[in-house]
């Protein structure tokens, strides 16, 4: 005897289907902050990313930028731009995908610029380590406790690191005299990569 | 060996399985067919009249955490060229800027912000995002000024109108619902119509 005929079957995957479109309508991103470790470091100071490493190597205030050099355009800004240039060593393990930010004790949150394309530290191949650039729009009045802020993309919930990393801009006054002395131009270098020591 | 019993067992449970199949298998026919047409058809449509207020540039709108400052719209026509075909496009001029108190974030607006109410029943067109400085998915950053901007819609060929209206919706900050029961944590989303802004037009022709 037969007791799963075509109809029982279509009637199951029905269902399943069912089951799988509820799904879409949940929200996009989930994240959780019980399941982040934050590593805090300095401007300068190489920090370890899982078995990789990442230093930011260089932070400016600057007035306009050039995306790259044979790009004739300078990109202006009502408020000030700040570039960071960094240094990522890749160990063995994959160190997944990330997004990055400023962040400001007054509770701003910068991203990257539309111009810059790549939002993200991008990780060479292992055993190679990689320079590039980040050039960020921020309001000049919330600069004080410049923070970038690397956050590992998460899928599942499995225990993620991101790295917090001091500007130095620890006062009002210092960042006022940085933006104050910002350069007029900065032109975004080209990425690089090399073997890592 | 097969028992008796195991057989007549056999037996009972085809018959119930048999009894009423036909009937249970038109009802799902029936279920499946009506499906079918009403998603053909267009799907499940309520139409309510405009439940929001309809505004007329130059205005300025907040909406979620952007500000909208309209300002014009053109219509640009793009002659048919020897290897390409013809196209119309409209362009609203607004100001943006960020307002989001909230998670004070730089952003980007998304295209489905803004629409371009066709009417007659249609489906209004999405734009496709903010365009400043010749960069499109501009960033916004809260707290500096508003950009200039536009925001660009597809349209027929022969789009033709004196006056556009634009929908514009706003974002809520809100956490998902508890039926998911996903996070607690608040986020933008669910995109709501907030008011309706009428803009007269002109219209462009586009050099070869």
């Amino acid at each position: 005897m037969k007791l799963y005929r075509p109809a029982t079957v279509v009637i199951g995957v029905i269902f399943v289907l069912l089951g799988g479109l509820t799904r879409l309508g949940e929200p996009e991103q989930v994240f959780d902050k019980q399941d982040r470790v934050v590593t805090s470091g300095t401007i300068g100071e190489e920090l370890e990313y899982g078995d990789s490493k990442l230093t930011i190597t260089r932070m400016r205030f600057v007035k306009s930028f050039q995306a790259d050099e044979s790009d004739d355009k300078m990109v202006q800004t009502k408020g000030i731009f700040v570039a960071i240039e960094y240094d990522a060593v890749r160990g063995g393990k994959d160190p997944g995908t990330n997004s990055v930010m400023l962040r400001a004790d007054g509770g701003s949150v910068y991203e990257p610029v539309t111009e810059v394309i790549g939002d993200s530290v991008s990780f060479p191949e292992p055993g190679f380590a990689q320079t590039g650039a980040f050039v960020f729009e921020v309001n000049p009045a919330d600069v004080t406790g410049l923070t970038f802020y690397l956050k590992r993309t998460q899928f599942f919930n499995s225990l993620a690191q991101d790295l917090s990393i001091d500007l130095a801009v620890p006062s009002e006054e210092i960042a006022q005299r940085s933006i104050d002395g910002a350069a007029d131009e900065y032109v975004m270098p080209d990425e690089t990569t090399r073997v890592a020591e | 060996m097969e028992s008796l019993d195991d057989v007549i067992d056999a037996m009972i449970a085809d018959r119930v399985i048999h009894r009423h199949r036909r009937k249970w298998l038109i009802a799902l026919a029936v279920v499946v067919v009506l499906a079918v047409v009403i998603w053909l058809t267009g799907g499940w449509k309520e139409h309510k009249g405009r439940s929001v207020p309809t505004l007329t540039a130059p205005v300025t709108v907040e909406a979620g955490r952007f500000e909208f400052g309209f300002t014009s719209a053109k219509i640009i026509r793009k002659p048919k060229g020897e290897y390409s075909k013809a196209e119309t496009r409209l362009e609203v001029y607004l100001d943006i800027k960020n307002i989001d108190d909230e998670e004070q974030t730089s952003t980007y607006m998304s295209g489905g912000l803004l629409k371009l109410v066709v009417g007659g029943g249609e489906d209004p067109i999405d734009s496709n995002g903010a365009t400043c400085h010749d960069e499109l998915g501009y960033v916004f950053v809260y707290g500096l000024p508003s950009e200039s901007c536009s925001a660009k819609f597809e349209v027929p060929v022969d789009f033709d109108a004196k006056e556009v209206e634009i929908g514009v919706m706003g974002e809520q900050y809100d956490a998902a619902s508890e039926l998911t029961g996903a996070t607690d944590d608040k986020y933008w989303g669910a995109e709501t119509a907030i008011s309706v802004v009428r803009l007269p037009t002109t219209i462009e022709t586009e050099e070869k």
